[in-house]
């Protein structure tokens, strides 16, 4: 049992890595979901936007460009969201089909102004902390790094939905907008802090990512899927199940190409299907979705 | 509305032809352009060596007046895309549409693949300038499919028996590629070889292609089979990861890494930087190929384009080369049946990778060069450091 | 013919003018009829190229009215219906490489296939309602399409299948080569199959369907099975998609994993948008706008397609007017709600 832990100790971490970054991408995606009933499938821009960032201030892997790349992202990533939410509203009510094609053309367009100003190479990032640990044969330690980055942003944001009062209003208008509503609270005001703080977050995590993924334009598709499964999984609306899916996913992704490298590609959405056939509101969704 | 636009167009391609037999193949007469079609990705994964294709052939026509054979020239471009869902219809389009009498470039095998049939049928000479599938020249090929790249195989069975050769690795090699089909060629060529010199296969593995991320759980098998060596067939932006994470995860200078040339050719040795120091590899070119030929290339190639040619450059150029030579031994019409009579007889090719010619199969029959990463000042070259003898 | 017309859930539609709402059906007829007369008249004065665009969109035209049978009148939006298209291709295209190439079997093949692809997928899919329902089909496209890049012995892997022997029309027949025949092949089989899919549109069926798109839970209490009623409406629209994909093929050839996944559905999704719902003309005309922007704009302008198709789905969604809320009336809550607009062409 050792023996297994220590040969695959370097892949669960990884799994870990990619969890954390997982979730705070997804984190926001559900969130909009959640409260706005919107399907964002303009989300892996802003992912994108923070690893072009990144990119751009910390090519060299100094650490205060890295850190500028950051505070860049959260605010691009925040003005995209402010973007959205004035997009979508026109859309109020229209269903989901609309939004999915409103964002989805967006995120079209944003590729390809990506392509044109950054041209269309893959770029790698370097880490801002360079060097290795001996865990498992040799472990980098950004990645480390990323994991306690990541679970400090889960407890935080977690903490702030489930303790304070702007966290209620969240979840409340997740579960009933419309009493919400009748409330006499600004919706609003909710609905756009929803959009802002989560293009916030995942353009942060595409900082934060860019030194495993790099940058590059066709990444927003790649991270969007992987997002979407994981707030299928876990449950639209539900932080806490946004965590659990991410590390779920994240663990099928590096320990199962580990374990299983043939059947890795049907693993991921061959969970998400046996997730919400059992349980269709995901796994700590709060929508009765069935009914 | 729509039936006025769609009258509109239909009379735009008004030439009758649609109850036509598919002729033999477009003709052009004396004194008018030639249009030869030109295939590369403008986007999608392949897009930066569909840069560089472009730009050799371009190249190679802007020095020579705009003339192939003597005969000016029109080029059309399409775009191959991101693969064979968008460059098997650019090609339709360039055969019924624009009519061209010959055409250059494909990168992405599976392009390659779907479309040449469609050149066969049509009855117009296709030069592939890279993609590598063996069954495009060799015993599955035609008169109509040359190449002035590669067989997948060459550069791998090259690399096999030197690597053969060398003192005996403990633990045996272990092999990596992107599962699709270059990924298995490539690797079964090495793998052939390399067993046949005596060699030992440690194990062997297969990412999923254009998808993969991080390489750590792949890195991981590795070190479990206590491989002495790892043989990776990468290209573009897998490339760069890998590289990364081969020195990330502590293989780097621990368990030397082999490869043919494409993990660390142009815009991707840039992104990899020191992490692929001292990386060995092989493949027909190099920019750092000391011969006069090459040394004026590439001084006259950076003057022009401000970058270093890569093999995808070189193999561009070289295409506008068989065209130049098999242009000019056609007097009168040039359709493509005249091409395709012209193009065994093009006899030598003088080339920046050195000359060579075609081979009774329609490939290359040229030389492998044995290559390693080193510093040069502030960047990082492909230093020559050995011949690895021609092509079987 | 009017009362197909005119039975479109959104007043005003998408697509025709003003002056055929009004009822006014002389005017549709002669359109109508001028467009079949130039259809086959086509090859006659056209050239090789432009039947095969033309003879494209009929095929893809073919695959949006199925998806529009599923949104529109099933009111079950599907992001993965490409799947089932691709499926047909792939199942005509091994069909014709290894057994015959007669284009009916190939049509026969592909429809069977297609359909009970969806049928099966089904049975998972509809235990979901609302945005669930839209994930999972996205999943299964997904799932599809990476079967389709890894399956490399059946499918050819992400090379895909390519050299497909040309079609034939009687068994041990000549091969049709000449662009014309094929573009008249496709026109007749492409013209039957819509004559199907509106006589089953216009059938109790259909309308029973529609009574499901408006209102499940009156459905259900009404005494209908819903479950049956959605299944059949996925077999139906599966069908249609996998014959499509068979036309598809015959033209082009060749088939890879990208026409079974997303972007295929999407594109089709578009159309189905742009098209409106209810209107299975305007699935062939959406068809047409889309695929020439495509293919003919993306040739023009070097490579920006993806720029083009983007700008379409923003352009689409604000631009269409009184919105697109007859596509799935009261959005996907599962929660009852009005029809929207329906109650007239009942």
């Amino acid at each position: 049992m050792t023996g297994w832990l220590s040969d695959n100790l370097a892949s669960i971490l990884n799994g870990v890595a990619l969890g954390c970054l997982l979730f705070a991408l997804a984190v926001g995606l559900s969130l909009v979901f959640g409260v706005l009933d919107v399907l964002n499938l303009a989300h892996g821009s802003l992912f994108v936007a923070g690893a072009y960032a990144a990119w751009r201030l910390a090519d060299d892997g100094s650490l205060a460009g890295f850190g500028l790349a950051v505070v860049l992202a959260a605010g691009i990533g925040g003005a995209g969201g402010l973007v959205l939410t004035v997009a979508t509203r026109p859309l109020a009510g229209r269903g989901h089909l609309d939004q999915a094609l409103l964002t989805l053309g967006i995120a079209l367009v944003v590729t390809e102004v990506v392509q044109s100003w950054f041209g269309r190479d893959p770029h790698g990032v370097l880490p801002p902390l360079a060097g290795s640990v001996e865990i498992g044969g040799g472990y980098p330690i950004y990645r480390l790094a990323l994991i306690g980055a990541g679970l400090a942003l889960a407890l935080a944001v977690d903490q702030a939905v489930e303790r304070t009062r702007v966290g209620a209003l969240v979840r409340a208008t997740v579960c009933d907008p419309d009493m919400v509503a009748a409330m006499g609270v600004n919706t609003l005001l909710v609905r756009s802090g929803a959009f802002i703080v989560g293009g916030a977050l995942a353009a942060v995590a595409g900082v934060l990512g860019a030194p495993l993924l790099g940058a590059s334009p066709h990444l927003d598709a790649q991270v969007l899927l992987l997002a979407l499964v994981v707030v299928v999984i876990g449950g639209l609306g539900s932080v806490r199940g946004a965590l659990l899916g991410a590390l779920l996913i994240g663990q099928v992704q590096s320990l199962g190409i580990a374990l299983a490298p043939r059947q890795a590609p049907f693993l991921l959405f061959g969970a998400m299907a046996i997730v919400l056939v059992v349980r269709p509101a995901g796994l700590l969704g709060t929508r009765a979705a069935a009914a | 509305m729509l039936a006025v636009a769609l009258g509109a167009m239909s009379v735009a391609g008004c030439t009758g032809g649609a109850l036509r037999e598919e002729s033999a193949g477009a003709s052009s007469s004396r004194g008018s352009a030639v249009k030869i079609g030109f295939v590369a990705p403008l986007s999608g994964p392949f897009a930066s060596a569909g840069e560089d294709l472009r730009r050799g052939f371009r190249f190679y026509l802007d020095r020579h007046e705009g003339r192939l054979g003597g005969r000016k020239v029109a080029v059309v471009e399409v775009d191959e895309g991101a693969g064979p869902e968008t460059g098997v219809p650019a090609v339709r389009r360039l055969l019924t549409r624009e009519r061209v009498v010959a055409a250059a470039g494909i990168v992405n095998s599976a392009v390659a693949l779907g479309a040449h049939q469609s050149f066969i049928d049509a009855r117009v000479p296709l030069i592939i300038a890279t993609a590598g599938a063996n069954d495009l020249t060799g015993a599955k090929g035609s008169e109509f499919i040359w190449r002035t790249s590669f067989a997948n195989a060459d550069m791998n069975d090259a690399m096999g028996r030197w690597l053969a050769q060398q003192p005996p690795i403990p633990g045996g090699v272990f092999l990596l590629a992107p599962e699709y089909v270059a990924g298995h060629e490539q690797i079964n060529a090495f793998k052939a070889a390399f067993t046949a010199g005596g060699g030992r296969i440690a194990g062997e593995q297969y990412s999923p292609f254009g998808i993969t991320q991080d390489f750590q759980p792949y890195l991981a098998q590795v070190r479990a089979s206590g491989a002495g060596a790892v043989y990776a067939f990468y290209a573009g932006q897998d490339a760069i990861g890998f590289v990364r994470q081969y020195r990330d995860f502590g293989l780097a200078g621990r368990i030397p890494l082999y490869s043919p040339g494409f993990l660390t050719e142009g815009p991707t040795l840039d992104a990899q930087g020191a992490a692929a120091e001292g990386l060995f590899t092989a493949l027909h070119y190099s920019s750092e190929l000391d011969t006069p030929a090459n040394r004026n290339f590439v001084e006259a190639y950076r003057a022009a384009y401000k970058a270093l040619p890569t093999a995808f450059s070189v193999q561009a150029y070289d295409a506008g080369a068989v065209l130049d030579a098999a242009l000019g031994q056609i007097d009168g019409a040039v359709t493509g049946a005249a091409l395709v009579a012209a193009l065994p007889k093009v006899g030598e090719i003088e080339s920046p990778r050195g000359t060579w010619r075609f081979s009774p199969h329609r490939n290359p029959d040229q030389r492998m060069y044995l290559r390693q990463v080193r510093r040069e000042g502030d960047r990082f070259v492909n230093a020559v450091v050995d011949d690895l003898g021609r092509t079987r | 013919m009017s009362r197909l017309l005119a039975d479109r859930s959104v007043p005003g539609g998408a697509y025709l003018p003003r002056a055929l709402t009004a009822g006014r059906s002389v005017p549709v007829h002669l359109l109508a009829l001028a467009v079949v007369v130039w259809l086959v008249a086509l090859p006659f004065g056209a050239s090789a190229y432009t039947v095969g665009v033309v003879g494209r969109i009929l095929a893809f035209g073919l695959f949006v009215a199925s998806l529009d049978f599923l949104v529109g009148i099933a009111g079950l939006p599907s992001l993965g219906h490409g799947a089932f298209f691709g499926i047909g291709a792939y199942a005509a295209a091994l069909l014709a490489r290894d057994v015959t190439a007669v284009g009916p079997a190939q049509l026969a093949i592909a429809a069977a296939i297609g359909a009970a692809a969806a049928g099966v997928t089904g049975l998972v899919t509809i235990r979901s309602r609302g945005i669930y329902f839209v994930m999972l089909t996205l999943a299964i496209g997904e799932l599809a399409r990476q079967v389709a890049d890894s399956w490399t012995s059946l499918t050819g892997g992400a090379n895909g299948l390519a050299g497909v022997p040309a079609l034939k029309l009687i068994p041990g027949g000549g091969s049709v080569v000449i662009a014309g025949h094929i573009y008249w092949y496709v026109l007749a089989m492409t013209a039957l199959a819509f004559g199907l899919l509106a006589a089953v549109r216009a059938s109790a069926f259909g309308q029973a369907l529609k009574g499901l798109r408006d209102n499940e839970d009156r459905m259900r209490a009404l005494g209908y099975s819903v479950t049956g009623l959605k299944l059949a409406a996925l077999f139906v629209a599966g069908g249609f998609a996998g014959l499509a994909g068979s036309l598809w093929l015959t033209q082009l050839r060749f088939v890879s994993p990208a026409d079974v996944g997303f972007t295929t559905s999407a594109l089709a999704l578009l159309c189905v948008v742009i098209a409106g719902s209810g209107s299975l003309w305007g699935s062939f005309v959406a068809a047409a706008v889309v695929i020439v922007v495509r293919d003919e704009l993306g040739t023009v302008i070097g490579g920006r397609g993806p720029l083009v198709l983007g700008l379409m789905f923003i352009a689409v969604v604000y631009l269409l007017p009184r919105g697109l809320a007859g596509l799935v009336p009261g959005g996907l809550r599962p929660q009852p709600q009005p029809a929207l607009g329906t109650g007239v062409a009942e």
